[in-house]
């Protein structure tokens, strides 16, 4: 039967990427329909419970900073808090909480359903609808049709899902859930190109069976960060310790002694893993002259005993893992409650994604999240804000959306996939980003609100608390560089440790290394309030010099690398390419020269090459309309 | 100026090399042509007028003298704004200035990239697209050979060496910053601090010989080869003007291989005696030849001598045997020598340019000399050389640069992501020479090196 109302967008799939895409659209005014196969999962987190840390904190921030929900539901859930990298340096400082998993489900669908323009459906989407190059709407397992304009597909690792403890194996989403092979069958038949990755999750203990006698306890920090631009530690719930513990030589060779019987070493599972996310067999295997791995011993809520055993993740036979974790200081008696397991699924060759996510091969179908080969809650809801905002986008006939490299970790995470496309699950990490210095999770707001607020995603409450937040930095910034301290300022010279000789200017002293603005301002005694905004104020003014290079090494390349390649453009005519370079551009069908220079193993020359004849191809094109 | 300019960079090359007492010419194109008149003439020169200057150094100094021209965009040969500096400085000094403008903001141009920033700015016919796009093609071709030129010996082992140091290095540093909560602080370790300041030495020493010439090759290489006896040595000393290779009536004297660097009008000349060719079962001699044909290999000219005394019948079947040897290439001239002892005959036109003369009677040297001087002189494969050189220093001494802030970062701020930062900059500069090295890259060793992740 056909569902009697038209959407624009439709959104299939309820995880992290499915939630924001709909949330999203729904936001941008068009019509939204969210089809999950279960509404109770809705939000649900696989793995671990956190949400954030390096690379990772920095998307969830430019999520918020676009109107997202994750930041928010992470400060309503977080029972942990901790700012990663504290002294390295603010661009690479981070957020990581952890997560009530009921809390933060319970958070999301709060949001869901007080969405207007969202509506929520449970149903298993089982095919597409697809006329001629375009896709037209999706059928459910009950045969009910949906149309709509656009259809977003995020259903995680639920395609063709094989799930492996042990020589065991069976068909699966992730524990607990179907897989969703009907829709993994028919998704094979279309033209895409299918790969198969590898996940895996570590048993779960009961926390009532721990000895916590001698484990090293881990708090929260104080100042307890927060995770959202609009949240604040009085949306925090109640806040609980993590634990440390280690295995040891006993453990390893427990491990050792079931490698036979592992999925991962006999050859069960083809799959590829994350390399950084090894399984503890893996680490055991590839790093044998370690004789001790560390786990984090991680609360799954306030209201549950289970614990989170972070750092053993594995697929070996049950009675291996039983006898693996007794082995570890603190469980000797540990009961497990959820065997850990590894999980093989399809995904999609997401070189053939346009920025949009959009997909190639037909229009109005968006892949977002880790059918797109990435990994993570937080990768997974940045495509899902990407591709709800474009789906949205199509309907209402206006142009894609999708921040640039030196914009946002976003932009980096969605180029690296359509550019360079991955061998493994892809996971964020600040190193991926060649201009790490501007893109912080302390400026995401800076970076991205202004945007986010154009194409309708920004409610008025934060818009304007952005505007009060950007008019203090200036007008602060602007104090500072109009007052001066004079030589024989006592506070001041107390403060520097030394005699002023001559007079500076109040922003030019906060740029000294052993200067902090705190310090600053008191012995100069203003009383500003916000260390948010001071703190920006003062990386401003010491990494100016850095910042300033890199926006100039970012501007230098602009107008080139703006350069748009026109998507059906032909590579053949171009003479001088080498057959090599030609196949790769034609593989990625670059959107732009700037992410041309990116494919591995397009030469400078090539792109020369590439200019002159877009020039060429161009004009001729404009010959031909004018004709 | 237009808005857009200002955010093209800036492109410099070698219009015209200088030969014997020539001009040369200097081209600068793009948003920072003007500042860099400023800086190298004292002055911005009237638009489209010769103005008569010194090219001056970094310390005040002139590098050279000669006509300084500025051709605002959109008015010009590129539609940006555009400098020209005629110098008359021969090769050595042309590179100096090249490296001077470098040094204040412009970048060695790409393979023919003047023609396409022309093109791309309506300045050339569109029609002209192939012919635009065959130049940057036959010049990428011929700067990859002059980049393999220039990446030899002992040069390219210190560049791979200090390019292992900075990505072990990065490797601690990267994991570092994304791994926080693996249980070593590689950043607080002492051992980071030994080890940048080892990079720093290593890569000012690496620069300071590069820049004195020392282990880089410079300019051309001309290889004396043949059979034994054929007069080798002779024409080397003749060339050197002393007696570097022994010269004696035994077949078979030169047994290593002889260098010699010479400047013939300016022109940097690498002279490279080798042992005669012939089956040898002398040990020694055999590996003198062995390394010889080494030499072969990267030789830009190669002077195959022939005794015309003995050979003035089969001297034909004599040279084709050698090119042959030689792999027919590039460069190669046939020089029949001793023609004081044979009177040389009317010589055919052949495969390779061929020149009679007797080193003893000093006959025929004119014109082999000058012939040489004009293969070299104005040839493509000096400017290629040169240029890769100028490349390869400028990528060296902007990585040096960044390794020595990337120091100061770690050591009064403790600021481990500016470390970082400068060491990024650092090993892209030396990935110009080396070769891509992805992010990914980066990981992949990390996590080969390091057990990482949960
Ligand atoms: C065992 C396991 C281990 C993991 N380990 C890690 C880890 O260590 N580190 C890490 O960062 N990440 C890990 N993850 C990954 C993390 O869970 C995912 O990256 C993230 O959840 C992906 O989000 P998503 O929105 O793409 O998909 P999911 O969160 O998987 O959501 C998919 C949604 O689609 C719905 N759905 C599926 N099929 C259909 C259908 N046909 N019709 C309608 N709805 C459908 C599902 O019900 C679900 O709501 C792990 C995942 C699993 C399963
Ligand atoms: N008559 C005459 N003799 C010459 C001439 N050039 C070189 N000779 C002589 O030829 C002999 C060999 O000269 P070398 O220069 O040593 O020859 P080579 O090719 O270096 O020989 P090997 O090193 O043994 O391979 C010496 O006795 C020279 O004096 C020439 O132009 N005329
Ligand atoms: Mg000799």
């Amino acid at each position: 039967m056909d569902y009697p109302n038209r959407f624009d967008v439709i959104v299939v799939g309820g995880g992290h990427a499915g939630t924001e895409a709909a949330l999203a659209a729904a936001r941008m005014g068009v019509k939204t329909l969210l089809l999950t196969q279960n509404i109770e999962t809705l939000g649900q987190m696989s793995c671990n419970p956190a949400i954030g840390g390096i690379g990772k904190s920095h998307l969830v921030k430019e999520i918020d900073a676009l109107g997202g929900a994750m930041a928010l539901a992470a400060d309503r859930a977080g029972i942990h808090f901790r700012t990663l990298n504290a002294r390295k340096g603010p661009a690479v400082r981070a957020t990581r909480a952890q997560a009530d998993r009921q809390l933060y489900k319970h958070a999301i669908r709060g949001f869901l359903e007080n969405q207007p323009n969202l509506q929520l459906f449970q149903q298993s989407v089982d095919d597409l609808m697809v006329t001629g190059e375009r896709v037209t709407g999706v059928v459910t397992s009950t045969g009910l049709r949906f149309l709509a304009d656009a259809v977003v597909l995020t259903v995680g690792t639920f395609l063709g899902g094989i799930i492996h403890v042990g020589m065991q194996k069976q068909a699966g989403g992730r524990a607990g859930d179907a897989p969703s092979n009907r829709l993994a069958e028919r998704l094979r038949e279309l033209p895409f190109s299918v790969g198969r990755l590898k996940t895996g999750t570590p048993p779960r203990i009961d926390g009532k069976s721990v000895n916590y006698a001698g484990l090293e306890i881990q708090a929260g920090d104080t100042p307890r960060p927060v995770m959202s631009y609009m949240g604040s530690t009085a949306d925090h719930p109640a806040q609980m310790n993590c634990y440390i513990t280690h295995t040891n030589a006993q453990t390893h060779d427990i491990i050792r002694g079931g490698l036979d019987r592992s999925p991962l070493f006999t050859g069960e599972i083809d799959g590829i893993g994350p390399r950084y996310c090894p399984s503890i067999e893996d680490k055991v295997v590839r790093f044998a002259d370690k004789d001790t791995h560390q786990i984090f011993i991680e609360p799954e809520g306030l209201n549950t005993h289970e614990l989170y055993p972070n750092g053993i993740s594995t697929s070996l036979p049950f009675d291996v893992q039983m006898e693996l974790v007794r082995s570890i200081k603190g469980f000797e008696n540990a009961h497990i409650t959820r065997p850990g397991y590894a999980i093989e699924y399809d995904f999609f060759e997401p070189r053939e994604l346009k920025s949009s996510l959009e997909t190639r091969h037909l229009g109005g179908l968006f892949f977002a999240g880790q059918i797109n080969g990435t990994t993570g809650y937080e990768e997974a809801a940045a495509q899902g804000l990407i591709a709800g905002i474009n789906a949205a986008n199509l309907s209402l006939e206006q142009a894609p959306y999708c921040p640039a490299r030196n914009e946002a970790y976003i932009g980096v995470l969605i180029d690296d996939l359509i550019t360079m496309g991955t061998k493994e699950p892809y996971r964020m990490f600040t190193s991926r980003a060649e201009y790490r210095l501007i893109l912080r999770q302390d400026n995401a707001d800076r970076r991205l609100t202004a945007t986010g607020r154009a194409l309708g995603l920004v409610s008025e409450p934060r818009w304007q608390r952005y505007l009060e937040k950007v008019e203090a930095i200036e007008s602060r910034k602007l104090h500072l560089d109009k007052h001066w301290s004079h030589p024989g300022d006592e506070a001041m010279e107390t403060l520097l440790g030394q005699a002023l000789t001559r007079e500076y200017k109040l922003s030019d002293l906060v740029k000294r290394p052993n200067v902090q603005i705190d310090g600053l301002l008191e012995a100069v005694g203003l009383d500003w309030a916000d260390t948010e905004i001071n703190d920006q104020i003062e990386i401003d003014l010491k990494y100016a010099g850095y910042i300033d290079r890199q926006q100039e090494e970012i501007n230098r390349v602009l107008t080139q690398h703006s350069v748009s390649i026109p998507e059906r453009f032909s590579y053949e005519g171009i003479s001088g390419l080498s057959n090599e370079v030609r196949q790769k551009l034609e593989q990625v069908r670059p959107a732009t020269i700037g992410q041309a220079t990116r494919i591995a193993g397009v030469t400078p020359a090539a792109i020369s090459l590439l200019l002159v004849f877009l020039k060429k191809a161009r004009h001729s094109l404009d010959d031909q309309k004018s004709a | 100026m237009t808005g857009t300019m200002a955010h093209t960079d800036t492109i410099v090359a070698i219009a015209t090399p200088a030969g014997r007492g020539g001009v040369g010419i200097i081209r600068v194109s793009g948003g920072r042509a003007a500042s860099i008149a400023r800086l190298l003439v004292g002055k911005l020169p009237a638009p489209r007028l010769a103005t008569f200057s010194n090219f001056l150094d970094a310390d005040g100094s002139a590098i050279d003298q000669g006509i300084a021209l500025f051709f605002p965009g959109p008015n010009s040969f590129t539609g940006e704004d555009v400098l020209e500096l005629q110098g008359h400085g021969g090769p050595v000094v042309m590179d100096m200035l090249l490296n001077r403008v470098v040094q204040v903001g412009a970048r060695i141009a790409g393979p023919g990239e003047f023609s396409q920033r022309a093109f791309l700015n309506d300045k050339i016919d569109l029609s002209q697209a192939e012919a635009i796009a065959d130049l940057i093609d036959s010049g990428s071709q011929r700067a990859a050979k002059s980049a393999v030129n220039s990446l030899q010996g002992r040069f390219s082992e210190k560049i791979h060496e200090l390019d292992e140091r900075i990505i072990r290095l990065r490797i601690h540093v990267e994991a570092a910053i994304d791994f926080p909560e693996e249980e070593v602080d590689f950043l607080a370790d002492e051992l980071i601090h030994q080890a940048l300041a080892e990079i720093e030495v290593a890569m000012a020493q690496t620069l300071a010989q590069t820049e004195q010439g020392a282990i880089l090759r410079e300019g051309v290489t001309l290889v004396f080869a043949g059979r034994p006896n054929a007069g080798k040595s002779s024409l080397m000393n003749y060339f050197s003007g002393r007696e570097t290779s022994i010269v004696t009536s035994v077949a078979g004297t030169t047994r290593d291989v002889v260098k010699e660097d010479i400047h013939l009008d300016g022109v940097p000349l690498r002279l490279v005696d080798t042992a005669g060719l012939r089956d040898s079962v002398d040990l020694v001699e055999k590996e003198g030849i062995r390394r010889a044909r080494q030499e072969l290999g990267t030789a830009d000219i190669i002077l195959l001598l022939i005794d015309y005394s003995q050979h003035f019948e089969d001297w034909q079947a004599q040279a084709e045997a050698l090119l042959a040897e030689v792999g027919h290439r590039d460069g190669a001239i046939v020089v029949l020598n001793k023609v004081d002892k044979r009177e040389l005959e009317f010589i055919p036109t052949f495969t390779v340019p061929v020149f009679g003369i007797s080193v003893t009677m000093l006959q025929g040297l004119a014109e082999l000399k000058a012939h040489i001087q004009q293969a070299i002189g104005f040839d493509a494969q000096v400017e290629g050389n040169f240029i890769a050189r100028s490349r390869h220093l400028d990528a060296l001494r902007r990585a040096n640069l960044a390794v020595i802030a990337g120091r100061q970062q770690l050591q009064t701020r403790q600021a481990g992501e500016l470390l970082a930062e400068e060491l990024r900059i650092a090993h892209e500069a030396l990935n110009e020479i080396t070769g891509e090295f992805s992010s990914d890259d980066l990981l992949g060793q990390i996590f080969s090196s390091f057990c990482i992740g949960k």
